[in-house]
Parts: structure tokens; sequence; C-alpha cells
């Protein structure tokens, strides 16, 4: 049974920009990659897959149940998202901020229970940021906040996670290190990945799906061998690209000369 | 987690003073008439409006996620006085009528104040001092307007509209202590959502919180706090923009122990400031929100340049 479903989805913000007919099926223990050039619809499309913005047509469905028909903490159970936005204006403690994972867990007047606090424990050691949990947010790297925002989503205990370029402003160790932590929860926990990523070379070597997106359509979907070749890429980005297996495990990588 | 229950419980204490205040039995010495008419409805005023405007400083700040949000700096306050002063103009007596109006205006700015800043789900603290700035001088200017056609001669609204906490009908004191400790309880109670608004909208989205219902009701509480305050002391500003600041320096962020805290704070600091602005110019008395304001501006340009420093501009 696929865990996410979208039916004919479209969507516009009122201008230029349209998604359009949109038919993707992720079932449970994908590790899913949405590609596509700037203005593509990546990122919108992900907004509408965690419910964050209502599509105008079609219709998306988790495990079986339209989004909307969720409640907001029904939602917050199955699915944590991280987002492009980012806000540490504010010196919370990392554990306090890991904490917040559990919040569709409680209600109003529930206080954390032994088994909230073990979750956020087992969160903190599994992203290696349990020394780091007395420490400010504001005060931590970007490589050590991104480990922290994964550790709240784990402490969310979802089926899905979903975020948007998770390696954007990060050195190259620290890319490898969250997209390993990404791999091992997918494999080791079985959740479903979805992960919008400007990096076709960490797309291919991470995700075994990609979904190619090209001006709000959906170009291709399927394993990066299949999808992130030559001949697409120069099509759908207009850009003068080679495609060539990695001399590391042989999966596609992107190359380009500075002549023309 | 503790340290809030038990300043909750501090706070608590501090109604039962309150409402036992006014049982306190009669005795026929002068001094103690002085203290009972006049000194006690002022402490307790201090209490009162102190934690009125810290408390709805702290849950303001954290919704807008801008440590400078305050609401005299937002123009809600001034919005309130416009309402109070255009009550006492169209003639309306009834205590009713005078709080419904100080809502309804500090609602109204804070709406605008709200739709003025947002451009594309963000407001960025430039556009919302902004917003602020204009909504607090358009209310000002109606506020003034008011007082130079019908209350030119009167300084009791002069001082009024300059804050001050000479108020001594205990039915005000009353109906206002009462909405401010139970504007503060109900915002305690969103203590959760208001800690996870400042990590930003989305991620609270994602997190389970309901937005849009959480911010409505948060506006809607710190307003009636801001207006409840107003209506009884009028314009004391930067309480709530110092004592929250000051707190969140001391407590941290977390809003279940940061709201208690600053409400315990604000009447403190105005307590202090009101015994300061009794005392400073004998035998004359200076309206105690002269002195905040004078107190008050100088830190927010020390907080404006730190944050400036920091980058986070």
């Amino acid at each position: 049974m696929p865990s996410l479903l979208l039916k004919k989805v479209g969507f516009d913000y009122g201008d230029t920009f349209k998604l359009e007919d949109i038919n993707l099926s992720i079932p449970e223990g994908s590790f899913l990659a949405l590609i596509g050039p700037n203005g593509s619809g990546k990122t919108t499309l992900l907004q509408l897959m965690s419910g964050l913005l209502e599509p105008k047509s079609g219709q998306i469905a988790l495990d079986g149940r339209p989004l909307d028909q969720l409640s907001r903490s029904q939602l917050a159970r199955q699915m944590a998202v991280i987002s492009s936005e980012q806000h540490f204006e504010f010196p919370f403690p990392v554990a306090e901020v890991v904490t917040m994972g559990r919040f569709p867990y409680l209600g109003r007047f529930e206080q954390l229970t032994r088994s909230d606090r073990e979750i956020v424990d087992e969160a903190l050691k599994w992203t290696k940021t349990l020394h780091l949990r007395d420490r400010p947010i504001s005060q931590l790297s970007s490589g050590e906040r991104q480990r922290v925002l994964i550790a709240r989503a784990v402490a969310q205990k979802p089926s899905i996670l979903m975020l948007d370029e998770p390696n954007v402003h990060l050195d190259l160790n620290h890319q490898i290190a969250i997209f390993r932590l990404l791999r091992r929860l997918n494999q080791e926990s079985s959740v479903t990945v979805v992960v919008v990523l400007h990096d076709l070379t960490a797309a291919a070597v991470f995700c075994r799906t990609v979904a190619l997106l090209c001006e709000g359509k959906l170009a291709r979907t399927g394993p990066p061998q299949e999808v992130i070749t030559t001949e697409i890429l120069r099509e759908v980005y207009r850009a003068d690209i080679e495609v060539h297996p990695s001399p590391i495990g042989g999966t596609p990588q992107v190359s380009y000369s500075a002549d023309s | 987690m503790k340290g809030g229950s038990s300043l909750l419980v501090l706070l608590m204490a501090m109604l039962l003073l309150a409402g036992g205040a006014v049982f306190i039995g009669p005795v026929s010495d002068p001094s103690w008439t002085i203290i009972q008419e006049i000194r006690l409805p002022r402490v307790l005023l201090a209490i009162i409006v102190g934690i009125g405007l810290a408390g709805a400083g702290a849950v303001l700040q954290g919704i807008l996620r801008n440590p400078l949000a305050d609401p005299f700096i937002l123009g809600t306050s001034s919005a309130a006085a416009a309402g109070v002063i255009l009550a006492g103009v169209l003639g309306f007596q009834h205590y009713s009528a005078l709080y419904f109006m100080s809502l309804a205006f500090a609602l109204l700015s804070i709406f605008a104040v709200y739709r003025i800043a947002q451009f594309n789900g963000k407001t960025p603290v430039q556009t919302l001092i902004l917003a602020g700035v204009i909504v607090n001088l358009f209310f000002n200017a109606a506020v003034f307007l008011c007082f130079s056609v019908f209350f030119r001669e009167s300084y009791t609204v002069l001082f009024y509209l300059l804050g001050t906490l000479t108020e001594g009908d205990w039915g005000l004191i009353g109906i206002s202590g009462t909405i401010i400790l139970l504007g503060l309880g109900f915002t305690w109670l969103f203590s959760r959502e208001l800690n996870i608004l400042t990590q930003g909208e989305a991620t609270a989205f994602h997190l389970g919180v309901n937005v849009g219902r959480a911010k409505k009701l948060l506006f809607v509480a710190s307003s009636a706090m801001v207006a409840a305050a107003v209506a009884v002391a009028g314009l004391i500003g930067f309480v709530g923009l110092i004592v929250p600041h000051m707190m969140r320096m001391i407590v941290g962020p977390d809003h279940r122990v940061l709201i208690p805290a600053s409400a315990l704070g604000g009447a403190i600091f105005l307590i202090l400031a009101d015994s300061l602005a009794r005392i400073l110019v004998p035998p004359l008395e200076i309206p105690v929100g002269a002195l905040t304001a004078l107190i008050g501006s100088p830190y927010f340009v020390y907080l404006l340049r730190k944050r400036h420093q920091s980058g986070k501009f």
C-alpha cells in the first residue's frame, strides 16, 4: 500500500506558475528525491505533500486518508517535515528543541512521560547530538543544527520524513553525514524519506527513486540511472552536460566543461 | 517546568492578596486611611498593570518571533487609550463600554499592524516596527485631537495619557485585575505552542500546532491584557519590552517559565518605577509612564544595536 498517493494534483499561486496533473505514488519505505530546475515546483510540491498548502485540484492521501481529513496532530504523528524556513532567534536548548517533536502526542494539560523523555534521548543519541543537549540552538554551527532538526523529526516518530534541501549551506562532510543519517533512518526504521534536492550527485547516490519536475509537471519518475541521464538532463535543464557512471558505485554523475 | 508551576502558585497568592486586600478591616487611624485609600490601590494597580503589560509583551514577542515587540511600540497601548478617550467623549459612563472600546481598539490596531507588516507570510522586524510606529502615530493623533477638543483643561486626562497609577476606583482595579490574570492564565496554557511558534510558522504547522487558531487566540488574549491595563493606567510604555527581555536572560526562553516570570518581574518593575516617580521630584509626582519611557527608549536602542551587531537584522 502506498504511503503517500497523489492523484491529478494541481496548484497555482494565481500568477504564471502552475503545478499540473501530478500523479505520484510513494510506497512505504521509499527514499525519493524531488529534483528539477529552479522554479519547476519542487518546494511547492513538497508543501502540498506535507499539507502546508492545499491542492486546487486533485487529491493527496496518506495511508488511504485524504490529508485534509487528518487533524493537525494526527498529521504530525505520521509526518515530520524539515522546511527550509528556520528560525533561531530564541536560544532554546537543544534538548528542548528536540522535545518539541513530542508536541503532537501531548494533550494541553499533559506532562511529558518517561517514555517521551526516552524517545528524546534516543533521538539525540541517534543523531550524535547528545553532547549538545544543553547548548542553545542559536549557538550551534549549521551542520549541528541540521542534525538537531533531524533529531526533532525522529522524536516525532513519523512514518514519513520530508526535507527541503537539507544539505544547503553545509560542507561536504556534513552533507554526507546528513544523508547517511537519512539513509539509516530509511533502512533501519523503514521511514519513508522524501527530499527536495538540487544536488543531483547526492540524489543519485542516496535515493532509490527520483522524480524530475519540469515547468510544474512531473517529467520522469524512476531509479536514478533511468532519470539522471545525459539526454533527459540536457532537455530539462537546457544545460550542456554529460552524465557518467561514478568510479565508485557506478551511480550517475554529472560533469561539464568550461567551453561550450 | 517545576519553576513554572511554583511561579504560578506565587501568582495565585498574589491574586488572593489582591482579592483579600479589599476586605482589610476598618481602622480609624488617618495614616491607615491613606494606606488603604491611596497607597494600597496604587500598589495593587502597579502589580496588575505590570503583570498585564509584561505578560502581554512576552506573549507578543513569542507570536511575532521578535524580541523587540512591545504593546507600546506596536501601537496597541495608544489604540486602547484612544478607545478609552473616545468612550469618554461619547459620554459612556458604564465600565463595560470603557473596556469594550479599549479592547476593540487594541484588537483593531494589532491586526492592522500585523497586516501592514506581513509580506509573503513573513513579518520582518523592520516592517513590524515601522507598522507599529505608524499605527501608534495615528492613534496618538486621534487621542490628542480628542484631548485638545474635549479635555483641554483636564490634568487628570493629561496624566492618564502620560501613564499614571492614581486610579482609585476599586471597581476598575478589580475588573482590570480579573481580565489580566485570566489572560495571563490563558496564554500560559499556550506556552508549548508559543515555544514552537518561535521556531517558525511552517515548522509549528508540521509539529502539529494549529497555527492560525493559536495566533488569533493569543493576539486576542494579549490585546485584552493590554486593553485592561490601559483602561486603568493609561500609556505606560516599554514595560512589555524590558521585563520579558530581562527575564529571558534569567530564566531562558521557555514560555512556561517566561510568562509567569515576566508577570512577576512586571509587577516588581512597575512598583519600583512608581515609587521612583513619586519621590524623584518632591513634592511633585511625575507620571510613571514618562519615567518608563525615559528608561525604556535607551534600552530599546541598546537591543536594536545588539541585534544589528550579531547580524540578526
